[in-house]
């Protein structure tokens, strides 16, 4: 029965052309879904260019068809960004699905899943984590943060205020 | 087409092609003061995300790869995307380690559809992690 609800609405996702994003709770967040070119948002700011969007060093962005350019800044993974997720469609249009969030401060994309668009194969935007976990084997990576080397080393150097030496009381 | 409005064609096509590196927007040169911050954590106000309280959640974010931004006085937001020469802006271990910190960087601002995108072209002063919040507000998100 589960199978089959599960079956049933990824059938009823794909298929349709509305939003099938989970909202989160947040000020001027709205489900979105949008066809878009994923662009190396350097490049496009400023002309700086680097061939195949950086690599996956660089952040990237959706150039909207009405020339809006907005930065993707988050995917489904807990406390990741999306460039894992958009880096092997740099230059190509696909089909956003997640968060378009109009705060006044910036405005951003948060991304929960994508296709090359018009038609390609959707998938969830979690591809930090399935990419971390290719390259932590056995360490479990719903929790990558807190089995991360760099985030050891980061928090064992400057502890967790970021301040040496300056601790959270027992 | 005759060759005179051959000629008008391809004047015309060189009139209006515009090459992608000049569709950027022209920069403002600025010096800006303020901390280092998880963009996401803040501008969403998901949980409270300055100073110390958001430090190690701040590395977390860093490190997975969510844009790094300079929060000034003034709470506007300026995203990183250079840093001296550097284009790394995902997880660079050089900004990786100055999370937090209070910063004067001089650098060139690009304005594009209300995002604030700023190329760091020296890091003027960094006064380490200042903003002294977790008496106030704990370890965020989680507590520990």
């Amino acid at each position: 029965m589960n199978r089959f609800v599960i079956t049933a609405a990824l059938m009823l996702f794909a298929a349709g052309s509305a939003s099938g994003a989970e909202g989160w709770g947040i000020d001027n967040e709205k489900k979105t879904r949008v066809d878009a070119k994923v662009v190396d948002l350097l490049c496009e700011v400023t002309g700086d260019c680097a061939d195949n969007c950086g690599n996956g060093k660089r952040q990237l962005g959706l150039l909207l068809d009405d020339g809006r350019l907005v930065p993707v800044v988050k995917n489904q993974d807990i406390f990741a960004g999306a460039v894992e997720d958009l880096a092997p469609f740099c230059g190509k249009r696909i089909t956003a699905d997640g968060l378009m969030i109009s705060n006044p401060k910036m405005p951003m994309f948060a991304l929960q899943f994508k296709r090359e668009a018009p038609d390609g194969k959707w998938s969830r935007a979690n591809w930090y984590i399935k990419n971390w976990s290719k390259a932590n084997p056995g360490k479990p990576g719903k929790d990558w943060y807190k089995h991360d080397a760099k985030v050891l080393e980061l928090i064992a150097k400057d502890g967790v205020y970021g301040i040496p030496g300056l601790k959270p009381s027992e | 087409m005759r060759p005179k409005s051959i000629l008008m064609a391809v004047a015309m096509a060189g009139i209006l092609y515009v090459p992608a590196a000049d569709a950027a927007t022209t920069p403002e040169r600025v010096k800006v003061t303020g901390e280092i911050i998880d963009t996401w954590c803040y501008v969403t106000e998901i949980m409270y995300a300055l100073g110390t309280a958001h430090h190690k959640c701040a590395v977390w974010c860093a490190v997975g790869g969510i844009p790094v931004s300079i929060k000034d006085a003034s709470d506007k937001v300026y995203m990183v995307l250079k840093v001296e020469d550097d284009d790394n802006s995902v997880a660079n271990p050089k900004i990786l380690k100055v999370q937090t910190h209070q910063v004067t960087v001089e650098g060139d601002l690009y304005v594009r559809d209300g995002v604030n995108y700023l190329i760091v072209n020296q890091v003027a002063d960094d006064k380490g992690v200042v903003n002294m919040t977790h008496e106030d507000y704990g370890i965020q998100p989680f507590g520990e």
